[in-house]
């Protein structure tokens, strides 16, 4: 007996539909890569502007030498390595948000992971242009790499300055590998909705993306390795970074509290500016659905969290600077608080230790402009932590006669305002090109409480 | 061979449909799902994933990497410092420890791309479609003629909510 033709028996004989109308995630997540207000348009070209002139004043820079910035013995560390520490710094919410928190399987995550991943990615360009604007030759900067070369010189691993070389370099790849991996499942939800180039970048960019039961397995794998090893990783970036002080023997830098006290500094300002971003996109491209109050309220227990770790390191430093008995680095540790930078000193102190207990209150936690103007003021703190440890430490080294003072010139100030710019347009860029909520992760969770209510039917 | 396509709202949906198809022997299925739901994807294939040998490959090949380029190169150009060793373990473990990471990263993005058969494609195939990426699972079976009724039941009794037909 031969069976009856399969068309009779199926329901429909075609390929499935796109759906008439696409889910509502999709929409309200894509939606916020489409078109582009005046406001958009308006603060691009004052980024744009920004980064314009900082790169001009770069080029004078280059063209008239480091004389040009405030470098005056024996302060030869400035602006532009404080501006570079703060922007590693800011570099870490990403991956701990991505990756720890992925470990921790806390799930609110999912709603910030992307944007926090974005901005590290960007920080850590931000801040590696630093050490090429810092060493002033940057037609030298080569020779921090170990590649083979005529005079059969190689670089020496014995400084800090080369560990951080690696550190920065591996943290920069491994951010981006992680982003994108993250980044492909939406890259082809977004490819199965657009149209003409953008459709043809998302097409490449998307890897053939299907979502299988074979693909979304090794992406749960790679992202649980990657996770694994960006954990450790983060840990290790600014621990490597406060070892360039603390390798050395300037009071108040030789000390083994740097490590954790630099990663805790790290992870406070990175989500101080997490918050500092989300809570205008949030509001302007309405995602308060996706992004709510309780997102913003773990993250700001974090800024509590890790604002008592820094504060503890601040005491810490002082009273061992006092109980060491130790004559410079008692004398150092006055001289930041009633010293010359006495000022920065107390931003520092208020910013970072004082304003942040106000999260000890729920109100405040959830109420957001007044977490919007916490996170700027940490923001603003956690720069002038960096400017007070590495220019009062220069300034009141061993011996007086050697002591000096330091501040920054117009060049510097201009070229770290361009860095800010600089961060905010790629930010504005990539806010229209990739969806700045993980929407495949997003779904996980709604599709996964879908079924727990029994849903569907 | 003629091709199914049941399509689910909810993974545990897709999950009961794929076990009990195999346990017909119907084995030649794929399941297409908008979000990672580990039921899904262990009830078509319950092996996990070998993208772990090529992380661990890349991370042994990292640190061997890290110590052996630290130590030759010092003791290529010696920089002599008293008392201070030429091979000094404790400084290159950072370099060692940085490699390990970034060689293993790197690895785990090739295994991705390697196991998950990644690769740019303008053809979507006869199957997929744009509702998987959106928040429709999708589960395709392979039959002969004769089994097309009973694969429709199958899928049906798990509460499709459309199958299709798709000639392939």
């Amino acid at each position: 007996m031969t069976p009856p033709p399969p068309a009779q028996s199926v329901a429909g004989v075609m390929r499935p539909r796109a759906p008439l109308q696409d889910s509502r995630i999709n929409r309200d997540l894509l939606s916020v890569m489409e078109g582009a207000s005046a406001g958009y348009w308006l603060l691009l070209a004052t980024a744009a502007g920004f980064v314009g002139l900082a790169a001009a004043i770069w080029i004078y820079q280059v063209y008239a030498g480091l004389g040009i910035a405030g470098y005056s013995h024996p302060v030869f560390w400035g602006a532009y390595i404080v501006t570079f520490v703060f922007w590693v710094g800011i570099a870490h919410a990403g991956t701990l948000i991505s990756a720890i928190l992925f470990l921790f399987r806390a799930k609110w995550r999912n709603a910030i992971n992307r944007s926090a991943e974005l901005m590290t990615v960007i920080a850590v360009l931000t801040a590696a242009q630093f050490l090429g604007i810092h060493v002033g030759r940057i037609w030298k900067s080569y020779f921090i790499l170990p590649y083979p070369n005529q005079r059969a010189l190689w670089v020496n691993f014995k400084s800090p300055l080369l560990w951080d070389t690696f550190a920065i370099t591996t943290y920069l790849t491994i951010s981006v590998v992680f982003f994108y991996v993250g980044l492909i499942p939406d890259l082809a939800i977004a490819r199965d909705r657009s149209t003409g180039l953008r459709k043809l970048v998302y097409t490449v960019l998307s890897l053939g993306w299907q979502g299988t039961s074979n693909q979304w397995k090794a992406h749960n794998r790679s992202v649980l390795h990657l996770s694994g090893l960006a954990t450790p990783l983060v840990l290790s970036v600014h621990s490597v970074v406060s070892w360039d002080f603390a390798m050395s023997i300037v009071p108040g830098w030789h000390a083994t509290v740097f490590a954790p006290y630099f990663v805790a500094g790290a992870i406070f300002s990175g989500f101080a500016m997490v918050l500092t971003v989300m809570i205008p996109v949030r509001r302007i491209f309405g995602l308060e659905e996706y992004i709510t109050d309780y997102h913003f309220e773990n993250m700001s227990r974090f800024l509590l969290l890790t604002s008592i770790i820094v504060s503890y390191a601040y005491g810490a430093e002082y009273f061992i600077a006092w109980y060491s008995g130790v004559e410079w680095e008692q004398t150092a540790f006055f001289k930041r608080a009633f010293g010359p930078y006495w000022i920065s000193t107390w931003v520092m102190i208020s910013c970072n230790g004082f304003v942040p207990q106000l999260l000890w209150f729920k109100k405040i936690r959830t109420h957001i402009p007044t977490l919007f103007a916490i996170s700027v003021l940490i923001n603003v703190g956690m720069w002038f932590e960096r400017y007070v440890i590495i220019i009062t430490g220069l300034s009141r080294e061993y011996d007086p006669a050697a002591w000096g003072i330091y501040t920054p010139s117009w060049p510097e100030l201009g070229i770290v305002a361009g860095s800010f710019a600089f961060f905010a347009l790629f930010f504005l860029i990539f806010l229209k090109l990739i969806p700045v909520i993980a929407i495949a992760e997003v779904k996980e969770l709604a599709i996964h409480e879908k079924a727990h209510n029994g849903g569907g039917h | 061979m003629p091709v199914l396509v049941g399509v689910y709202e909810l993974p545990g949906q897709v999950a009961d449909a794929v076990r009990q198809l195999k346990g017909r022997g119907f084995g030649e299925l794929e399941t297409y799902a908008p979000a990672p739901f580990p039921e899904v994807d262990d009830s078509v294939d319950e092996k996990p994933s070998q993208v772990r040998l090529y992380t661990l490959i890349g991370g042994l090949v990292g640190v061997v990497t890290g110590y052996a380029l630290t130590l030759w190169m010092s003791n290529d150009w010696p920089i002599i410092v008293g008392w201070k060793p030429v091979s000094s373990i404790p400084p290159y473990t950072i370099i060692a420890f940085e490699l390990t990471i970034l060689f293993g990263g790197l690895m785990t993005l090739v295994g991705l791309i390697v196991k998950a058969k990644l690769a740019p494609r303008f053809d979507m195939g006869p199957v997929y479609s744009s509702r998987f990426s959106a928040e429709d699972f999708g589960l395709v079976v392979r039959c002969q003629d004769r089994d097309v009724a009973e694969v429709e039941a199958l899928l049906r009794q798990h509460h499709a909510r459309e199958v299709n037909l798709v000639d392939a």
